[in-house]
């Protein structure tokens, strides 16, 4: 039960978590890339491991269970996990080619002069003679406020401990972090000069002796030009390479800057599409250092919430019929989160499956089934009321499939604000969109349905990362089939939805109405 | 069994968060809200998710929330109630003060007839989400019977009869091991900014503006009910201000007020946008994109106007300089909102009198760093009381407090 737990990483972050989890009695491992790992305070503890120069080449089990094989000093090694918090370091990029600048010894990065600011003997022969240092970021990317604080802090170091002109050259400075907006207005009183650019942007020239930088500014409506002795340029933070690497092994979902984490709410804040796999700090975003800090209390968290909850417990909720199954792979390929096993015979993994009925609703041959989301149980939640069908005048029935976590919601919510629903409207909750079949759809059309809507999250939004897309794939196609056949494709609807949209909701389901009742009786319904 | 017990005041994103997380590390909660809701001001916030794609605005996150709270266990949770006193002995002590529980959990279905018969404005007061249950609550502030016992309308027809007016308030004590400050923010009120807040209908604030979005999915004109042909958005209005010692960014308003013009735009394309700010802040981690598309959508006005004035049809006359030419330009708007900042919580003064802790130089709860917040005491503080953030990163200052809350009552953090 008590299994070690593995951590991904050497900075800051990923010590946090180290020392969060060992001083609550947790054994750890931790596993770097690099050479050392700066954790003296407990070096002695033998609830910790440390492997330095290792490189992980493959993850395999599931939570409280993991193998992980890796590669120390060019030999295999092998390592057990029950839980695993990745928190690697996140790495720069500098912004020269942005500006048009090349590095050179009066062309330096953010970094650079932070690390100068930090070296008092270089600080000295760098910094002599120099009288103007002009800080150019967030001019053509968008900056942020890690950056912010980081270009504000150096300006004001410059101005106050080494007497310098100091100016930031910026178009939106990124002010939306703790304590920086004090921080603007004491590097304006220190002296610091702000040029901010709307519309135009500077004219940087690198051509001679020094770097000349020409504008138009918005303020005094004057050109100006500045021939900085040192010019620094801000830098983009972006995920290290062996942090994507690390998402490839453990199957995890990355955003679009390619940090190890889906950008979806759900998440929030360390958690993954793998269950029992964290991710914490500068892995998963840009994130200053109290937040990092904050990540990795979550992670430790996380590592012992998840223990709390009981999901040791095997509780079988989907199984994959052996004698249907081809090991075609569908199901492998579209879990969001992994919980497909491929030993002698395909399998899900019960404490890995999160039951979204993906797998079900796109294996060809119909092997895989979720326990109370069969066919013939969707199939018997859609019944018509028999009044509707006596009744004179042409009253639509309407079957809405709607996602249990987010229009089902929204329909409750919509009949707490007051909303009239449609009278034939009835709604089948399921667990995930991504749980619809074709079945599912012509079983509503079959049970007497004039119109189907599928509701389902927005997209981003969905808890099994692209349930929505596949639901969303599955109903184009069945509009496009009944095109062809010549059945109206005006009757099957797919819309999304969150939680909290009740007012959306009833506009939704009475525009369908709308479209149903122009539409008259469905040719399907047998009466 | 759970038999550690957490007092948390304030049930907005921060508490109930905290209070989840608790739970489910099975230490029971006692959840306290002032307001009759559960929610915070964020249950209020529309969804403003664009062209079917979630904006990452975590407004839906709140409803989660909320929903796991109050269907869990170990959270007992207290509507309507205020803590009178706490002292702290081995434990603390709290006294709560429940406000009278006029309509009964139990017994009502969210029918809406109180709300429908009662002859007067705002007596009975809705809720934001389905969780939030009863739906209705009576305000009794507004309602007559609570004046001068002359309306019992809402009580001889409710159909349930779920209704007692006559239910008193009720002071119960209550032990906790542990203490989470939750309360809040409270929006700047910008009565006194030259902008005509509460004179003029038609100028609104950002939270006006989510709640207007949530309700109805439209933007209207309070004072007509149409749709506005021209609208501006006024930021950093009570954020970024060395006049009012407000030497912070509020941080969320640019992404809330952004994401809602846009939303507005494609649901109602006719409505002209403009967008008065000093610096647009970065929000998502797309934000290059997103905003790439905005500038195509919303006229970016890089000033914040001086005045407000109110001319023909309750239109408004917005006074700006004008960056390019810089003299004063003046523009008519149909509906103007305000993008408030974030400002302390109102109870702060009493709570931290009674815990013996002192606001920081701005007013937010002193803190060490972000979460961190005198747990020698056992007393810490989670939420936008600390300072304004985001509701992901209340959602992780939330953990982040239940982590420390764990290691305190499990004895890992000593008290002084």
């Amino acid at each position: 039960m008590n299994k070690q737990k593995l951590i991904l990483g050497n900075g800051p972050c990923a010590g946090a978590v180290a020392e969060n989890l060992l001083t609550t009695g947790n054994k750890i491992v931790i596993v770097t890339t690099d050479g050392t790992i700066g954790l003296d305070e407990f070096t002695d503890s033998e609830a910790l491991q440390i492997l330095t120069e290792t490189r992980l080449i493959s993850c395999k089990g599931s939570i409280g269970n993991f193998t992980i094989e890796a590669i120390q000093n060019n030999k295999p090694i092998s390592i057990d996990a029950g839980r695993i918090v990745i928190a690697e370091k996140d790495q720069r990029t500098s912004n020269f080619s942005l500006y048009g600048l090349k590095a050179a010894s009066n062309a330096i990065t953010l970094s650079q002069m932070k690390n100068v600011l930090n070296d008092s003997s270089r600080e000295k022969s760098v910094l002599s003679g120099v009288k103007k240092v002009v800080f150019l970021t967030g001019l053509v990317k968008d900056s942020t406020p890690v950056i912010a604080k980081e270009v504000m802090l150096s300006s004001l170091l410059l101005q106050k401990d080494h007497n310098l002109q100091t100016y930031i050259l910026t178009k939106n400075l990124k002010v939306a972090g703790d304590g920086l907006e004090s921080l603007y207005r004491e590097t304006k009183e220190a002296g610091t000069i702000y040029i901010k650019f709307t519309d135009a942007a500077p004219d940087i020239h690198q051509g001679g002796e020094r770097i000349r930088i020409e504008f138009f500014d918005e303020i005094i409506s004057k050109n100006f030009r500045l021939t900085p002795d040192i010019t620094v340029v801000d830098e983009t933070i972006v995920p290290s390479r062996y942090a994507t690497d690390l998402a490839k092994i453990f199957h995890i979902e990355r955003d679009v800057n390619g940090f190890v984490q889906a950008d979806n709410v759900h998440r929030y804040s360390v958690l993954t599409n793998r269950k029992g796999i964290m991710v914490a700090g500068p892995s998963r975003s840009v994130l200053a250092d109290d937040d990092q800090s904050i990540d990795a209390e979550n992670a430790a968290l996380a590592v012992t919430d998840l223990a709390s909850k009981g999901t040791e417990i095997n509780v079988e909720k989907a199984r994959v019929h052996e004698g249907q199954c081809i090991r075609c792979l569908t199901c492998y390929r579209l879990c969001p989160y992994h919980a497909i096993t491929l030993n002698a015979k395909v399998a899900v993994v019960p404490n890995d499956c999160e039951r979204c009925g993906i797998c079900a609703a796109h294996c060809p041959r119909g092997a895989v089934r979720i326990t109370d989301l069969e066919p013939e149980t969707i199939s018997d939640l859609i019944t018509i009321d028999t009044d509707m069908l006596s009744s004179k005048t042409f009253m639509p029935f309407i079957v809405a499939f709607c996602c249990s976590r987010s229009a089902a919601q929204a329909r409750d919510l919509s009949i707490c604000m007051g909303h009239r629903l449609p009278q034939g409207l009835k709604v089948v909750e399921v667990p995930c969109s991504g749980a619809l079949s074709y079945d599912h759809v012509f079983a509503a059309l079959d049970n007497n349905a004039d119109g189907v809507m599928v509701l389902t999250c927005h997209k981003g939004n969905c808890h099994s990362e692209h349930g929505n897309i596949y639901a969303g794939q599955t109903i184009e196609h069945i509009q496009e089939m009944f095109s062809r056949i010549g059945f109206e494709k005006e009757r099957i609807l797919i819309q999304t939805l969150a939680s909290n949209m009740g007012a959306e909701f009833a506009q939704i389901a009475d525009r369908f109405e709308e479209t149903i009742v122009k539409l008259g009786p469905s040719r399907l319904k047998k009466n | 069994m759970a038999d550690k017990n957490v007092l948390i005041i304030g049930g907005g994103v921060a508490g109930l968060s905290a209070a989840v997380e608790l739970a489910n590390l099975d230490i029971r909660v006692e959840l306290i809200e002032k307001s009759n809701f559960l929610g915070g001001h964020a249950i209020g916030y529309a969804c403003k998710a664009i062209n079917n794609t979630c904006v990452k605005c975590g407004a839906c996150m709140v409803e989660e929330k909320l929903q796991s709270a109050i269907s869990h266990p170990n959270i007992n949770i207290w509507t309507g109630s205020q803590v009178q006193n706490i002292s702290k002995d081995h434990g603390f002590t709290a006294s709560i003060q429940q406000k009278p529980f006029v309509i009964d959990r139990k017994k009502c279905t969210n029918c809406g007839l109180c709300l429908d018969r009662c002859p007067i404005d705002s007596a009975i007061l809705q809720g934001f989400s389905k969780n939030n249950h009863p739906f209705y609550a009576v305000n009794t502030e507004k309602c007559l019977y609570f004046k001068d016992q002359s309306c019992t309308i809402c009580q001889n027809e409710c159909p349930e009869k779920a209704i007692d007016l006559d239910k008193k308030a009720s002071e119960q004590s209550i032990e906790a091991d542990a203490v989470l400050i939750a309360i809040g923010f409270q929006p700047f009120n910008p009565k006194d900014k030259p902008y005509g807040y509460g004179r003029f209908k038609n100028v609104v604030t950002g939270l006006d503006l989510e709640r207007m979005l949530k309700q109805s999915g439209r933007v209207k004109r309070p004072s007509d009910h149409m749709s506005p042909e021209r609208m501006a958005f006024i930021q950093c209005v009570g954020s970024r201000d060395a006049k009012l010692n407000h030497l912070w960014c509020s941080k969320v308003c640019c992404g809330s007020a952004l994401r809602m013009a846009r939303l507005i735009k494609e649901r109602q394309p006719n409505v002209e946008l403009s967008f008065f700010y000093m610096d647009v802040q970065t929000f998502g981690k797309d934000f290059e994109k997103y905003y790439e598309e905005t500038e195509k959508e919303i006229r970016m006005i890089r000033a914040i106007p001086g005045d407000i004035y109110e001319t023909d049809g309750q239109r408004l006359k917005v006074n700006h300089a004008d960056y390019h030419s810089h003299e004063t330009v003046e523009e008519v708007f149909d509906l103007v909102v305000l993008s408030v900042g974030i400002t302390p919580g109102e109870d702060i003064g009493i709570l931290s009198r009674m815990l013996k802790t002192g606001p920081d130089e701005f007013g937010f709860f002193e803190t060490g760093n972000k979460g961190i917040s005198i747990p020698k005491n056992g007393v810490f503080t989670a939420g936008t009381v600390q300072g304004p953030m985001s509701i992901p990163e209340t959602i992780a200052g939330a953990g982040s407090a239940v982590w420390r809350i764990k290691k305190y009552i499990d004895g890992l953090i000593i008290d002084d």
